[in-house]
């Protein structure tokens, strides 16, 4: 009986259903925000929470008994509990309400990884905010308390699974302080987004041979003609190249370099990749590339469309991975059958 | 985790606070728990705090469902039922005890703080005296406090935390008084409330043995306390009459001191003389009886009637705090008739008992040329032979009146009213003996009179044709001091020797009376806050005869208006500071200037720029630079701001 709706029966659905249209309502009425957004109290919204309605219950039977009793002490206990309820209501709102949340970047990532988006949350006022978290969908951020005039960075790990960008429409702000009888939040519309590069293969053929800058073929990846000098040792570097005699005399590890390098390079031609599939195919890619660029090698990548001249260093490699986190904006079977 | 590692520690910040505050809703249980429960909920507490200290691991399920059976049998067995005051707060320190056992996570603390504060309200139901409002206080702050810590970050201190409850509390206050002030009160309850006798105090009881109790403590405890409207009466009037015997077995006096409406009493009785009207305000007895002085007249007090013997009872024990007001008149006439089977039933003596008495009973009759000269006689004999008023008389055999009268001639009230009622019942004169409260002591204070437990006396009435029943004391023939002086001094004496002091002094005594002038006052006022007060109260604010819906609406509209100023206060304590006037002036000029300054560009080479590119506002933007530098980084002036406005005015015109 595959056929019962049973998802109808849980609590989950419904929730998640109210919750949906509560956010589609909330943006609608807030409109979208920048990237430094101050908090208003007309967006900050309060319900109580299970515990505060286990509280009011307890409030409402110390009511009865203190009726039944006729006992002043504790009509005094009960509505000092019932201020009290009122009272974490109100100071729950205006925990959040002032606060300024700006967005403060987020790292690209390989899919399949967390990208780490850092919003940060300055208190300008003279009060102490406490117990502030951040939250989008079932990512919550850390907790923590904001002293006067503070400024804080607070991260949302928001999982990858594709290349391209990974989107933070929203996310919301929320707070239990004092007593957790009350949960205040607020959502924010701020259209974040980050890039997330595709992911690395695990196991990659080898790459492509390097090649002189005539176009020679060269016996190793990278020239052994000339010595050049020695430099510190990075983690990839060939033992073979490491200067033992060196390291014997003072114990530093150094790696020689030979000045033939200069002129090798590699070629990462996302056609020459032998794999019918493209997202394979550009993991292939990514992983040479990480690994070129660990070895500090030079290397250039060459696209239906597009190419990166060999060269190396950060910028290089942030070029090439965004290259191929965007390469073919569209979905990958329609592209298959152009092929 | 696995199931054999201990507790992670987690619990160490939030845990302790919690116990305080549980042990502090505890305390004032103690004396009245069982000391298994207290010994429980002691261990408990120390175990789970070793538990999360050495990170050992919690008692197994079955160990748990194995106490909390033990634990429900040792109520069960301790008070034979469980509902009520007592042994609902017994179950409530037990379900601590257990629950701590059972804490695994911040959010199980919950459960203990919602214990705690049930465990404060029972203790406020049990008693309530002047510092149990403080007690109250302290007790809510450290339960909120307790609260904050396992709901924040650890990184928050103690002090932060005290303080922040303080504030939240002292914010809550205005709201508490004023639905204190105008929730409405009722007069009945919703159910009947179980009666926790074993906290009831009385120097009264509904039998009389005299002779099987040896020594008489005398309490100090507050019976009642009196406000007369006018003079109050001369000690020799001062006889509150509860509780009157009148059946006999030799041994113990008892009577019919059972409520019930219509005995037709009031009807038999002669008022005379002047009234005198006065307000009672008396302590929860958990029995029927109800003080008045005699003979009472008028009184208000609902379901209140008066029974043969013309006592006071009421259908439901008095369970709280009541007052009443009353109209009695001290002279009367009390059945002037009495029929042959009254007679003969105020008179019935149990055969084959105290022989010794009746002989010399009729023997002193026959001496005597009529009653009322027997009667004289017979106090004249408690006067002037050795009979002696002691609170500690010696135990008395089966025949307890022949062994009073002459063996022993040592006693207090209820001998000398037993003995007297029955040697008056040998020669046929109709008696019973009236308890009651003899005497009562005026606070200068407070003008107002207190009445002790330690005041509790018991005397007789005996019929005498064309007199009525009329009130004899014949310890006042043995002990007149007792009677006149109006003041027990039991009270005095017991509070200067706890104080090791031989010789009462007048400072305690006026301290005595000081801190009885307060209890008075918090028993009139905040104990006796109910329907009547409420009214009056209500009535004195200018509502015109207030039903609950006025007093409903009155307190919502109250509320509101409170909770939104609570609001304000809050929003002035959240608010971010005004921004800087001078820099919004100055953000207004640059806008208007058309040239967007760029980013970490100072003021001044911002201006250079401007004059470069746009040279016909040059001068302009010097002049509004530098009142802006002068504005931002000046002494504070207003007059400055200003001109800044103005400056950045006219710029907007003259472009």
């Amino acid at each position: 009986m595959s056929s019962i709706p049973w998802q109808y029966l849980s609590p989950r659905t419904y929730r998640q259903a109210v919750e949906a249209k509560a956010e589609r309502w909330a943006h609608k009425r807030q409109g979208s925000d920048r990237p430094v957004t101050e908090l208003n109290s007309r967006r900050v919204y309060i319900l109580p929470t299970a515990i505060g309605l286990v509280f009011a219950l307890m409030a409402f039977t110390m009511l009865l008994g203190s009726m039944n009793y006729n006992n002043n002490l504790s009509f005094v206990l009960t509505f000092l509990l019932t201020g009290l309820g009122f009272v974490s209501m109100h100071q729950c709102q205006r925990n959040l309400v002032g606060l300024e949340l700006s967005f403060a970047g987020v790292d690209p990532v390989f899919a399949g990884q967390a990208a780490e988006f850092q919003i940060a949350i300055t208190n300008h006022s003279k009060a102490r905010r406490s117990h502030l978290q951040l939250y989008a969908g079932d990512v919550n951020s850390n907790i923590g308390d904001l002293a006067p005039g503070e400024s804080r960075i607070f991260h949302l790990e928001i999982p990858t699974e594709k290349r391209g960008h990974v989107r933070l429409d929203r996310f919301g702000i929320r707070t239990l302080f004092p007593f957790e009888l009350f949960r205040a939040w607020a959502w924010l519309h701020m259209d974040l987004q980050g890039i997330v590069y595709p992911k690395p293969a695990r196991q990659a053929p080898e790459p492509p041979p390097s090649q002189s800058a005539h176009g020679h073929r060269q016996h190793d990846a990278r020239g052994e003609e000339d010595f050049a000098g020695l430099r510190k040792f990075h983690v990839g570097d060939s033992p073979r190249h490491v200067a033992w005699k060196a390291y014997a005399r003072s114990g530093e590890l150094l790696s020689k370099q030979f000045s033939g390098a200069d002129t090798s390079s590699q070629w990462f031609d996302f056609d020459e990749v032998d794999i019918a599939d493209v997202e394979q195919r550009l993991s292939i890619l990514t992983r040479w590339i990480i690994d070129a660029d660990r070895t500090h090698r030079d290397y250039g990548l060459r696209l239906p469309g597009q190419e990166f001249p060999p060269a190396h260093g950060e910028a290089h490699r942030c070029k090439a991975l965004v290259s191929l986190a965007f390469f073919n904006e569209l979905p990958v079977d329609v592209q298959d059958r152009a092929a | 985790m696995s199931k054999r590692s201990g507790t992670d520690g987690s619990l160490l910040a939030s845990l302790p606070w919690t116990l305080a505050a549980l042990a502090f809703s505890v305390v004032p249980h103690i004396q009245f728990l069982p000391i298994w429960a207290t010994f429980a909920f002691l261990s408990c507490s120390a175990w789970r705090w070793q538990v999360e200290r050495k990170r050992w691991r919690l008692p197994p399920a079955w160990f748990r469902i194995f106490l909390s059976l033990i634990f429900f049998i040792g109520v069960m067995a301790s008070y034979d039922s469980i509902s009520g005051v007592g042994p609902g707060s017994a179950l409530l320190a037990v379900m601590a005890a257990l629950k701590l056992l059972e804490t695994k996570q911040r959010r199980d603390q919950f459960v203990l703080l919602f214990i705690s504060i049930f465990l404060i309200m029972s203790s406020l139901l049990r008693e309530q005296y002047l510092w149990s409002l403080p007690y109250l206080l302290a007790g809510v702050v450290l339960t909120m406090t307790a609260w904050l810590r396992m709901s924040t970050s650890s990184q928050v201190s103690v002090a932060e935390s005290v303080k922040t409850a303080v504030r939240l509390i002292a914010y809550a206050a205005p709201l508490t008084a004023a639905m204190w002030i105008f929730f409405p009160r009722i007069a009945t309850p919703f159910w009947a409330v179980p009666i926790d006798t074993s906290s009831a105090s009385s120097g009264l009881s509904e039998r009389m043995s005299p002779g099987d109790i040896s020594s008489l403590s005398l309490s100090n405890a507050v019976a009642f306390r009196v406000k007369f409207e006018g003079a109050a009466p001369p000690p020799y009037q001062r006889y509150w009459r509860a509780l009157v015997l009148h059946r006999f077995n030799g041994r113990t006096w008892s009577g019919d001191n059972e409520a019930s409406p219509g005995s037709g009493a009031h009807r038999d009785i002669d008022f005379l003389g002047d009234p005198l009207r006065y307000q009672v305000t008396m302590e929860a007895t958990q029995q029927h009886w109800i003080f008045a002085l005699d003979i009472p007249y008028e009184w208000d007090l609902d379901r209140t009637f008066m029974g043969r013997q013309q006592q006071l009872a009421r259908i439901q024990p008095i369970d709280q705090r009541i007052a009443y007001s009353v109209v009695s008149h001290p002279s009367f006439r009390l059945n002037s008739e009495l029929s042959a089977f009254s007679r003969s039933y105020y008179t019935r003596l149990p055969e084959n008992s105290n022989l010794r008495t009746l002989e010399l009973s009729r023997k002193m009759r026959d001496e005597a040329p009529d009653d009322e000269a027997f009667i004289t006689n017979v106090l004249e004999k408690f006067t002037n032979e050795k009979y002696f008023y002691t609170l500690e008389p010696p135990a008395l055999g089966s025949n307890p009146v022949d062994r009073f009268l002459f063996d022993t001639r040592r006693g207090f009230c209820e001998h000398y009213a037993s003995a007297f009622a029955v040697m008056m019942r040998a020669v046929g004169i109709p008696s019973r003996v009236v308890l009651g409260y003899q005497g009562g002591e005026m606070n200068p204070m407070g003008a107002y009179m207190i009445v002790r437990q330690a005041d509790a006396h018991a005397w007789t009435e005996a019929w005498l044709p064309g007199r009525g029943w009329y009130r004899i004391d014949p310890t006042a023939a043995v002990a007149p001091e007792r009677i006149e002086s109006g003041r027990s001094g039991a009270m005095f004496d017991g509070i200067a020797a706890s104080w090791g002091l031989s010789a009462p002094s007048e400072f305690l005594y006026q301290l005595t009376l000081t801190w009885d002038v307060l209890n008075a006052r918090w028993n009139d006022w905040i104990l006796g806050y109910g329907p009547e007060n409420q009214g009056e109260f209500m009535e004195w604010l200018g509502m015109e005869d207030p039903d609950w819906r006025q007093m409903m609406l009155t307190l919502i509209a109250i509320v509101t208006v409170l909770v939104a100023i609570i609001s304000v206060l809050l929003l002035l304590r959240y608010r971010p500071p005004p921004k800087d006037a001078a820099a919004i002036l100055y953000r207004k000029f640059t806008e208007k200037a058309g040239v967007p300054p760029s980013r970490g560009e100072t003021p001044l080479s911002y201006a250079d720029r401007l004059a470069e590119e746009k040279a016909a506002l040059a001068g302009d933007a010097e002049s509004i630079t530098t009142q802006y530098l002068d504005a931002r980084y000046g002494p504070p002036d207003l007059v400055v701001i200003e001109n800044l406005k103005e400056a950045v005015y006219n710029f907007s015109r003259r472009r």
